[in-house]
């Protein structure tokens, strides 16, 4: 009987011995190159140190610097909430008009190529777009200010990125009008999976057109806003892609993002330990939104039942 | 009723427009050498104009001599059909320059994206298999290790993950991109995965397994053909990712020789090509193509995914 169930317990084992063996190079690679930078990231913000230069322990005074000594990082903080405010006004609009538009076209064959052809600018490098934004469209000899001049309005021609005053809201509107991407396909899904019978109620009632749009429409895709809503906002904190290609924060600081502080911080000026205490400070502002994500905006969640 | 459909197109053809406007000029911009650039980005390219003008006579059977200017501005009587030859080639001039310097950088992204989404595919299919199909002590927990990665930012492991990747020697190496792109591209994979896999009817495995089927046959012949679709949106998502990656691949090549398309772009746009700018549309638009083609490949399959309804919070 013993030496029985001890089979059985090894064969149990055994199986459960194969099962880590096959999600080994899973947790292998996550623990290397995901956990162990988690926890260099906490770890290494306590320390002043540069790359192959000696570090030294220096407890929270790197935070202390981000909070009361760093002349660059509140004012970085303000444009990064500027930018965040207007990509998310942005992003919960004018897709949403745009997908709403194709989904009322009278053919599949015209909804399924408006979308593909909304969706085509997705295969140009996000570096060649910020490239093309900033030596094409806003350059001195570039095309917005070409323009201008031939619609009779030199005087409003200048160095966009260049000139402090226009320099935010020029990155801020870099990808205009736009609609090139992932937002209109994901908002499209969220109209076309309201029920029939919730447009035909609506059309009985005699709501239609703008009406529609913002009694049943905006909130029958309610949780499609909320991802993109999510997605912009964690963006908006984390990324500085297109500010490092666009104007390395420039002129002066005036388009400066902690994301990118971080980034010379590190890189620039060799001080890794600082950089990383910048690091951790986004990720607990992220982590934060999150939680705050989690916690109160599940009314979507109610409105989904009706379905 | 019909007005209000022409409102609608004429709408989105308005934002079509504004949205391809961009890009449209980038391509008519690289048939055009730099002194036409500098005078204005309206315009036909000169070498369009001569080939037409050209081509107007070889059509005609208009045999006269035709004035063609060398690089040194010095003139030239030739045939027709020469001339037409070379404006031809003046027009993809920009191009056989740029694909001379991004063909380096084209080899390394696809290396690096490729291998990339087989390791994703091999890994997360695997993974996801395990722990869906079957319960084993800790593999809750596993799960959780797993997808935990999540909720920690690009912006928190950028600097560290460089000084490991460092530290490890794989600086200048298509390790230091391909096996963290690995490490995070699986995660969102698994994700997906499991939770298809998690919808898979559990009869089908039982009626395998009565067959006589092992847990491998079974991954290979129920799980792999049945999740072809999601496995397709994965690998387009995760290929994506990778080759638009640009912030990674420009700081761990320090010395520049494993450059992928996108960090690529960034160099040449601030090196000596900066005023040539002719060759960079060129290159923007020559680094387009290879996801051009996976997009024609593979849209009808995404586009279906995403509009099923599988992304929303």
């Amino acid at each position: 009987m013993g030496t029985k169930a001890g089979s059985i317990l090894s064969e149990r084992m055994r199986f459960t011995l194969s099962c880590y063996a096959l999600l080994l190079p899973s947790v292998l690679l996550l623990s290397i190159f995901v956990y162990i930078p988690v926890l260099w990231a906490f770890s290494k913000s306590l320390y002043q140190f540069e790359v192959g230069g000696e570090s030294e322990f220096i407890g929270l005074r790197n935070f202390g610097e981000i909070l009361w000594r760093d002349p660059i990082i509140w004012p970085s903080l303000l444009n990064m909430a500027i930018f965040t405010v207007i990509a998310v006004c942005i992003r919960l609009s004018i897709p949403v008009v745009v997908a709403k538009l194709i989904y009322s076209l009278p053919t599949e064959r015209g909804r399924y190529y408006f979308r593909l052809a909304f969706l085509t600018p997705i295969v140009v490098p996000g570096v060649a777009v910020q490239l093309i934004w900033g030596g094409l469209i806003y350059a001195d000899q570039g095309l917005l200010n070409e323009l201008l001049q031939r619609v009779g309005l030199p005087q409003l021609a200048h160095g966009w990125l260049s000139d402090p005053r226009t320099a935010l809201i020029a990155c801020a509107m870099v990808g205009f009008p736009f609609v090139g991407g992932f937002e209109v396909l994901i908002y499209y899904a969220g109209l076309a999976n309201i029920p029939q019978s919730v447009n035909e109620a609506a059309l009985l009632e005699g709501c239609t057109g703008v009406r529609k749009f913002f009694m049943i429409d905006v909130p029958m895709i309610m949780s499609q806003l909320k991802l993109i809503l999510i997605l912009t906002i964690i963006g908006g904190v984390q990324g500085f892609e297109a500010l490092f290609i666009l104007t390395r924060g420039g002129p002066g600081f005036r388009t400066m993002v902690p994301g990118l502080w971080m980034y010379f911080n590190a890189f620039s000026f060799q001080r890794m330990g600082y950089a990383c205490a910048i690091g951790v400070c986004l990720f607990l502002i992220i982590f934060t939104l999150t939680l705050l994500n989690i916690r109160y905006f599940r009314s979507t969640e109610e409105l989904e039942g009706v379905r | 009723m019909k007005i209000k459909t022409l409102i609608l197109y004429a709408a989105l053809m308005v934002f079509l427009v504004l949205t391809m406007g961009p890009f449209a000029f980038v391509i008519n911009s690289s048939f055009r050498d730099n002194v036409e650039l500098y005078h204005g980005y309206f315009g036909v390219p000169r070498a369009f104009r001569g080939m037409g003008a050209a081509a107007m006579q070889v059509a005609r059977g208009d045999a006269r001599a035709m004035t063609i200017e060398n690089s040194e501005g010095e003139a030239r009587a030739v045939p027709p059909r020469e001339a037409l030859g070379h404006h031809a080639r003046l027009a993809v001039l920009s191009y056989t320059r740029a694909w001379a310097v991004i063909r380096p950088y084209m080899v390394n992204s696809l290396v690096v994206s490729l291998s990339t989404a087989a390791g994703v595919l091999l890994l997360a299919t695997m993974t996801a298999f395990v722990l869906s199909r079957y319960r084993f002590f800790g593999s809750r927990l596993l799960f959780l290790f797993i997808i935990s990665t999540m909720m920690f930012p690009g912006v928190l492991t950028l600097v560290p993950g460089f000084l490991l990747v460092k530290q490890l020697g794989l600086l200048n190496s298509y390790w230091a991109m391909v096996l963290p792109y690995m490490a995070g591209g699986q995660v969102f994979a698994i994700f997906v995965l499991k939770s298809f896999f998690d919808g898979l009817p559990e009869d089908l495995f039982e009626a395998a397994r009565i067959d006589g089927a092992g847990h491998l046959q079974s991954y290979r012949h129920i799980v792999l053909p049945l999740s072809k679709p999601v496995i397709s949106v994965v690998l387009v998502m995760n290929i994506l990712g990778t080759w638009n990656n640009f912030l990674w691949p420009f700081i761990v090549n320090t010395e520049g020789k494993h450059h992928v398309v996108a960090s690529g772009l960034y160099v040449l746009a601030t090196s000596a090509y900066a005023s040539n700018l002719s060759t960079l549309f060129a290159a923007y638009v020559l680094s387009s193509i290879p996801l051009l083609i996976l997009f024609i490949y593979a849209t009808r399959p995404f586009i279906q995914g995403v509009t099923s309804g599988a992304f929303k919070a």
